[in-house]
């Protein structure tokens, strides 16, 4: 988007060959011919990603894809349930119980089954948890509706005339 | 050079503050444009325009409301390849990754007009001899939203739809790399039939943001943006009284389970990694082998 925006992606994928991860495509030498001043770069795969590593821990807003090898299905929805952010998470499988149990168990707002990235539609609602998303409702759909109004309740009598009941002094309740 | 300017009060309105933000072509690197960065008291005035017509528009019956919600939908699909390529050339994204922004934009706007059931409110009939209970949802007044660089149109659309269809005037912050769309979608709402002022743009940056999040008059706040920003205007807005909803970043897992197809999921990830350049909140940035 911004040269500046660039040269962040670039540090990243440097960081993340400094942290150890195995840089198996490495997108960093792409030139677009004819327009060699673009904010060009060519896709970048890690392997071998772990926990600890900055690289993992931040978002890079970029085509970097990383992978982190997971030894069983626990450790598998414990990383993006532990992760800080909690937009979106996918899981590809045949096994309808495995990803039922997966949907219900991470902690992640939006999630796909076989849907690599699963934005809700328009009369749905899109939100994400954790630092993901700071507040209480979700954007458009019927909670956009629930946002960008607020709830006025109106308790009505038309009375027939006269004096009817004596001045109260307590709380009203049913009679 | 080209300048774009401000939309208050359904003019373009050209900045007043001295400051200018630059805004590139992707694809060469150049300086195409230059954005003017509006002072609190630009923002003030778009706030006063909202203000004024809020009764007006406020009081336009909800079916009347949902008809100008169904003319800017035709009128975004007649200007559709306009905005992309509008919005490709300021973003950078491929053409038919334009569209699609347009696209699930309009989706919302496709929902909005429904607005005559969705603000319904409940009756409850004798709750007491002689008492009814009714509850109803009336519009919060003059919102904003704060816009990203991602997508100059989806964004906003889901935000201004539903807002606008609910009766109060929004004022759009978009991101100062990439205004044009949203200052488009802004003209093309007034032909649609919205009245002045009850959708503005005022283009800034940091000072701009500062000036909605401490603008008394500005009930609610919808940001998408980075986690940082986000909580720093979900702060500062609940701070002063405010509603804020505020999105900010992701680092979306797939999982891959051992059953999985892996010809097609090596597709998907490809997709869902790279696509728009991976500038999405819900790009894939991790895949996740089991065993």
């Amino acid at each position: 988007m911004t040269k500046e925006h660039r040269q962040k992606v670039l540090n990243y994928i440097e960081m993340g060959v400094k942290e150890g991860a195995e840089l198996v495509v490495d997108g960093r030498g792409f030139k677009m011919q004819g327009y060699d001043n673009g904010f060009y770069l060519g896709g970048s795969l890690f392997d071998r990603v772990t926990p600890e590593m900055t690289t993992y821990k931040d978002e890079i807003f970029g085509p970097v894809l990383q992978i982190a090898r997971a030894k069983d299905y626990d450790e598998a929805v414990a990383l993006p349930s532990t992760h800080q952010y909690g937009n979106g998470v996918a899981i590809f499988t045949r096994d309808g119980d495995a990803a039922r149990d997966f949907a219900a168990k991470v902690q992640v707002g939006m999630v796909g089954i076989n849907i690599p990235i699963p934005v809700p539609l328009a009369y749905h609602t899109f939100g994400g948890w954790k630092r993901s998303a700071f507040g209480d409702i979700n954007q458009h759909g019927p909670e956009g509706v629930r946002f960008y109004t607020r709830i006025k309740t109106v308790t009505q009598r038309w009375p027939k005339g006269g004096v009817r009941e004596k001045a109260s002094f307590v709380i009203p309740t049913m009679k | 050079m080209k300048e774009l300017t401000h939309f208050i009060a359904g003019k373009p309105v050209k900045g007043a503050s001295g400051r200018y933000g630059d805004i590139f072509n992707p694809a060469t690197g150049e300086v195409q444009a230059r954005v003017p960065l509006a002072a609190k008291g630009e923002m003030r005035q778009a706030v006063e325009a909202a203000l004024k017509v809020f009764p007006e528009w406020s009081s336009v019956n909800p079916q009347r409301r949902a008809r100008v919600m169904f003319n800017f939908k035709a009128l975004v699909e007649n200007n559709m390849d306009e905005l992309a390529r509008m919005l490709s050339s300021e973003h950078g994204k491929v053409l038919a990754d334009s569209r699609g922004d347009v696209q699930r934009g309009l989706e919302v706007i496709e929902f909005a007009c429904g607005i005559p059931h969705l603000m319904k409110g409940e009756y409850t009939e004798g709750a007491g001899p002689g008492i009814d209970i009714y509850s109803m949802r009336q519009p919060l007044g003059v919102v904003a939203g704060i816009t990203p660089f991602n997508f100059p149109a989806m964004i906003p659309m889901w935000m201004f739809g539903v807002a606008i269809a609910c009766g109060n005037c929004f004022i759009n912050k978009p991101s100062e790399k990439d205004p044009s769309v949203p200052l488009r979608l802004a003209e093309l709402m007034m032909e649609a039939g919205a009245p002045a002022g009850v959708l503005q743009v005022v283009n800034g940056d940091k000072e701009a943001v500062d000036a909605i999040l401490d603008d008394p008059d500005i009930q609610a706040v919808s940001f998408v943006g980075s986690s940082a920003i986000a909580h720093y205007v979900y702060s500062r807005g609940t701070a002063n009284n405010k509603r804020v909803q505020a999105m900010g970043g992701a680092k979306n897992h797939a999982i891959i389970m051992p059953d999985a197809d892996l010809d097609q999921v090596t597709n998907e990830l490809i997709g869902a990694g790279y696509g728009s350049a991976g500038e999405r909140c819900m790009a894939i940035s991790v895949a996740v082998p089991i065993g």
